[in-house]
């Protein structure tokens, strides 16, 4: 072996030799504390993994509380054996506080635009994608899997089969329901990745009937909204925002470019849209080229078109009324509140095209679109979020995937999670 | 592309009669500009384009000093009236053109570049400006329909190539980038290392088909450019083979082509690199005067030497150590490269009666890096004795570590320690401090002041035997307490078969090297032996292990590589 091989390989070992003498904050704890609370200020050792832990307490059937706007949005968590073992393995920061303390810590949330949500429910999260895709191109499946929070994939099988039922929260990230593959089809012809979605897609909808991809898109896109509609939590990203309320706006409409369904897009879809039928979005002018992947006017940003493209800036998040506004509240839990921007085949989403009923969670000021929106629809609610990866954001096709480990205080990465824990909080009437 | 400014500061000081009639309102506005009294500025500029409505070193100041002000609007008014003054001056009309664009007027700016063009009918500056007005505002379609334009009213197939290489490539369009490119390189070479910057960001997908592309041109300016670009993408014998296809008889113009592929392939650390730069040194040293030819083939010499062409590295050396005609700085560095190929060919002898030849020629920091180098050498071949009295008298850092791996290797675990130590952990470069202190490390619970056969094991595993230095150190480690060195004996032993890819035994060492009596080592061991079970799939018992490690040691320095394992074993990131 090469020397510089072997001290490559044992200079890990040299570590353990000087192990420090401080107390580790990561300790487990066996103290008579019997509450744990997490920090979410910059107190915070792993803000990711600090959502898991939660989540995991939850999953022990322990009861947790969400400290809305106290330290960032801090978690109490029981102080037993179990929960103080798993926070030392995760590495995230906890901080044993007795009754005394906690009475305190309740007085100042009671004082100010704060507010203790209990969590009580396991959120059932499944990640909408297809069987093939890799683990890594999708921000909600990679902060799930980093924060360490039970998912399971559907995909368009299991919506037609009524699986959608059996989950609380559903995730949509790339997906293309205007059934166009995300319009790469002319630019990328003859990848390897894209003839696999092509075919992948069009066995899908043959094996279900229906005449063509964007027809069937169409029907998922529609049974989404019905799971929405029954009070299902939506959390969408990137592309799948905009092309789903393009594809439940598009009744007898064709928008689709021929070489999807064989038919050139109709060059007065724009004004023939029933906007009635989608969550967000409205009066959009749609893309009519085939050849540019951009859909419409709702996203701001317009990254694949050289004319129209802009620049990235950043995002602030609002501040909400704790007591008044609890799940615009929770879903802005932040230790930062202006988080730089970042790109995705839908980057933001432009004012003009909102609804009224749509609530903005963060915009970036000044500009004439809004990057993080929430609204409700049915019995249920959805909240859409612009761009593809927080912390990579001039994403291309081909980039290496993000290892959020060198980003455990991702602000970006928090509002994601922020949502997957959401539907664990007890409802309240809620305002929003 | 050509800087717009440029071009204007160029137009002003040729257009007559522009800075000398105003010299006293023109210099108080350029000092309030220079003072950053941007308000001040534009009152003065003002003042000057009252009695002068066209003076341009006017027009260019106020444009400036508005810029901050973010009044750029105001440029409007002043700009109409100097296209009024004096229409027929092309410099104005480059500054209206930019105010319009400033402002976001771009029927202004078309109708300002058709006006300019008309004026000036054989000139791509109208054309130039207007696509840049239009890149500035992000509209690469309106910046590719003006060169275009002009590339058709100026009748000239190669006009605005340069603009519209780049705005191809902008566009990921390589081909038609490299298509203007090589119509703006026939125009002007000059461009040809822009083009080279350029095309070598090219995806490799797409880079067959840029070659096959320059392979259809035969002129030396296209071989050139597909030789600069191999280099970049890593070809560097194929770019060689080109250039030498094409050079021309000429001697600096074939000095000019050997030198700029060198310059491309300097940055390039691969052994490849390094011979062709040899190959190209030499044939530079060819067509060089004496002198000239000297310091060639004395980088040659070290180029093949650092690409392990020990035989090329003394052909160029010969007789180059001994020239009494080369300078002496040549034949000093000569006779030092020399040395350098001497030791790694391990004729070590002749290398010792080299260097002590040229200790009096070459500067004392250079005699002694070759001094411990074969050292080093001596080590390497077992030769103790000569390696000590080689850095016997050594009393630098560098010298105090060589002298701590030959007490080591003797079995004088004191001495080295007591080296090691003075050496510090900084000197020299990184792997070797980190490799001393992994000594230092493995010494430390060792009781006993010396151990021949630890010496004895380790030199073995200097001089690259890892199968016999793991026994070696596998029988050590069984005989030892693991407190007193004997987990860290089988760590280390079982690192050594983990790498020569004897697993099974990797983990069986490992494993007793894992032992709660020696906490130093443990968490260490445990850490490895995790790594291990994760490249063989055994996933789940290494996340077990992780876990022991991390709620068992949580204060070791281990805790977050063990963090970061158990995420890669959880599937929670991505492997590394």
């Amino acid at each position: 072996m090469r020397r510089r091989e072997f001290v490559r390989r044992t200079c890990a070992g040299l570590a353990a030799l000087h192990p420090s003498l401080l107390p580790s904050p990561f300790a487990p704890r066996h103290s008579s504390s019997p509450w744990l609370l997490v920090p979410m200020d910059d107190a915070q050792a792993d803000h990711l993994k600090a959502y898991g832990l939660a989540y995991r307490a939850l999953k022990r059937g322990t009861r947790a509380e969400w400290f809305l706007n106290y330290r960032n949005g801090s978690f109490l968590l029981p102080g037993d054996s179990a929960t103080s073992r798993d926070a030392a393995l995760v590495g995230v920061t906890v901080e044993p506080i007795d009754e005394s303390r906690l009475a305190e810590t309740r007085g100042l949330l009671q004082g100010g635009n704060m507010d203790a949500v209990p969590l009580e429910k396991l959120p059932k999260v499944a990640v909408y994608a297809p069987p093939n895709a890799p683990p890594w191109d999708d921000a909600v499946t990679m902060a799930l899997n980093y924060a360490g929070i039970d998912f399971e994939k559907v995909w368009d099988g299991e919506v037609f089969d009524q699986k959608l039922k059996q989950y609380d929260w559903l995730h949509l990230h790339h997906e293309d329901f205007t059934g166009q593959y995300s319009k790469f089809f002319l630019n990328y012809a003859g990848a390897p990745w894209l003839v696999d979605m092509v075919e992948r897609n069009r066995a899908m909808a043959q094996s279900r009937g229906f005449t063509s991809v964007p027809a069937e898109k169409q029907a998922v896109a529609i049974a989404i909204a019905n799971f929405v509609e029954r009070g299902g939590f939506l959390f969408a990203m990137c592309t799948a925002t905009e092309t789903l309320d393009l594809a439940l706006a598009a009744d007898k409409v064709d928008i689709a470019a021929s070489y999807a369904d064989g038919s050139p897009m109709d060059p007065n879809a724009s004004a023939r849209m029933n906007w009635k039928r989608a969550l967000a979005f409205q009066n959009a002018q749609l893309q009519l080229s085939p050849t540019i992947a951009v859909y419409s006017d709702i996203d701001g940003h317009q990254v694949n078109s050289p004319d129209q493209r802009q620049p990235l800036g950043s995002f602030s998040l609002f501040n909400f009324s704790a007591k008044i506004d609890p799940v615009a509240t929770m879903l802005v839990q932040n230790h930062r509140q202006v988080i730089p921007d970042f790109y995705g085949l839908t980057t933001s989403f432009t004012r003009k095209t909102l609804k009224p009923s749509v609530t903005v969670l963060g915009e970036e000021t000044g500009a004439p679109w809004v990057k993080y929106i929430h609204g409700e629809h049915g019995q249920g609610t959805w909240t859409f979020f612009g761009g593809h990866d927080p912390e990579d954001p001039q994403h291309q096709i081909g980039d290496a995937p993000t290892d959020l480990s060198l980003h455990p205080h991702s602000p970006g990465y928090r509002l994601i999670l922020n949502n997957v824990l959401f539907p664990a909080a007890k409802k309240k009437e809620l305002k929003t | 592309m050509r800087s717009p400014a440029w071009t204007l500061m160029l137009a002003a000081l040729l257009w007559p009669g522009s800075v000398g009639a105003q010299q006293p309102g023109l210099t108080r506005a350029l000092d309030l500009e220079r003072r950053g009294d941007y308000a001040a500025a534009v009152a003065a500029y003002q003042d000057v384009l009252r009695s002068v409505p066209a003076d341009i070193s006017a027009l260019l100041g106020l444009e400036r000093s508005l810029l901050p002000l973010n009044r750029s609007r105001d440029m409007i008014p002043i700009i109409r009236s100097a296209l009024a003054a004096s229409p027929r001056n092309p410099a104005v009309y480059g500054i209206a053109l930019r105010a319009w664009a400033d402002v976001g007027e771009p029927d202004s700016v078309r109708t300002i570049a058709e006006q300019w063009a008309r004026l000036a009918p054989d000139d791509e500056s109208p054309y130039r400006e207007w696509g840049a007005a239009e890149l500035a505002r992000q509209n690469r379609a309106g910046a590719q329909a003006a060169y275009l334009r002009g590339r058709t009213r100026l009748g000239k197939p190669d006009a605005l190539a340069a603009e519209l290489a780049q705005l191809a490539l902008a566009n990921s369009d390589y081909i038609g980038s490299l298509r203007e490119w090589l119509l703006a390189i026939q125009q002007l070479p000059g461009y040809r290392a822009a083009a080279v910057s350029n095309l070598s960001q090219a995806p490799e997908r797409v880079r067959p088909a840029l070659l096959r592309i320059l392979a259809e041109h035969s002129d030396p300016t296209s071989r050139r450019l597909e030789a600069e670009l191999r280099a970049r993408w890593g070809d560097p014998a194929g770019a060689l083979r080109i250039v030498m296809d094409v050079l021309p008889s000429d001697r600096v113009q074939a000095i000019a082509m050997l030198r700029g592929l060198l310059d491309q392939l300097r940055p390039s650390p691969s052994l490849d690199a390094k011979q062709t730069q040899g190959r190209i040194l030499e044939a530079l040293a060819e067509r060089s005067p004496p002198v000239q030819a000297s310091r060639f083939r004395l980088e040659a010499a070290q180029a093949y030497a650092a690409a392990g062409d020990r035989n090329a590295a003394r052909r160029m050396l010969g007789g180059l150590a001994d020239d009494r005609a080369a300078p002496s700085s040549i034949s000093s560095d000569a006779g030092a490269t020399l040395v350098d190929v001497l030791i790694s060919e391990g004729k070590l002898d002749e290398a010792d009666k080299r260097l002590a030849e040229l200790r009096r020629q070459v500067s004392a920091d250079e005699y002694d890096r070759l001094r411990r180098k074969l050292a080093s050498a001596w080590i390497r071949a077992g030769d103790l004795s000569r390696a000590d009295s080689a850095v016997a008298a050594d009393s630098s850092v560098e010298g105090l570590a060589l002298s701590g791996r030959v007490h080591l290797y003797r079995g004088d675990l004191k001495g080295a320690m007591e080296r090691f130590k003075a050496a510090g952990p900084y000197t020299s470069d990184r792997t070797e401090a980190t490799w001393r202190t992994t000594l230092l490390a493995l010494l430390q619970p060792f009781e006993a002041d010396t151990n021949s056969n630890l010496g004895h094991a380790l030199l073995l595993l200097e001089q690259g035997d890892t199968a016999q230095a793991s026994t070696a150190l596998e029988r050590l480690g069984a005989a030892l307490p693991p407190q007193h060195g004997g987990a860290e004996l089988n760590l280390l032993a079982g690192r050594l078969l983990a790498s020569a890819g004897r697993l099974s035994d990797a983990e069986r060492l490992f494993r007793t090297a894992a032992s709660p009596e020696a906490p130093g080592t443990a968490p260490a061991a445990e850490l490895a032996l995790a790594e291990l079970l994760v490249g063989t799939g055994k996933a789940g018992e290494a996340v077990s292990l992780l876990e022991h490690l991390i709620l068992t040691y949580p204060q070791s320095a281990l805790v977050p590589q063990a963090r970061r394992k158990l995420d890669e074993a959880r599937g929670a990131v991505p492997r590394t």
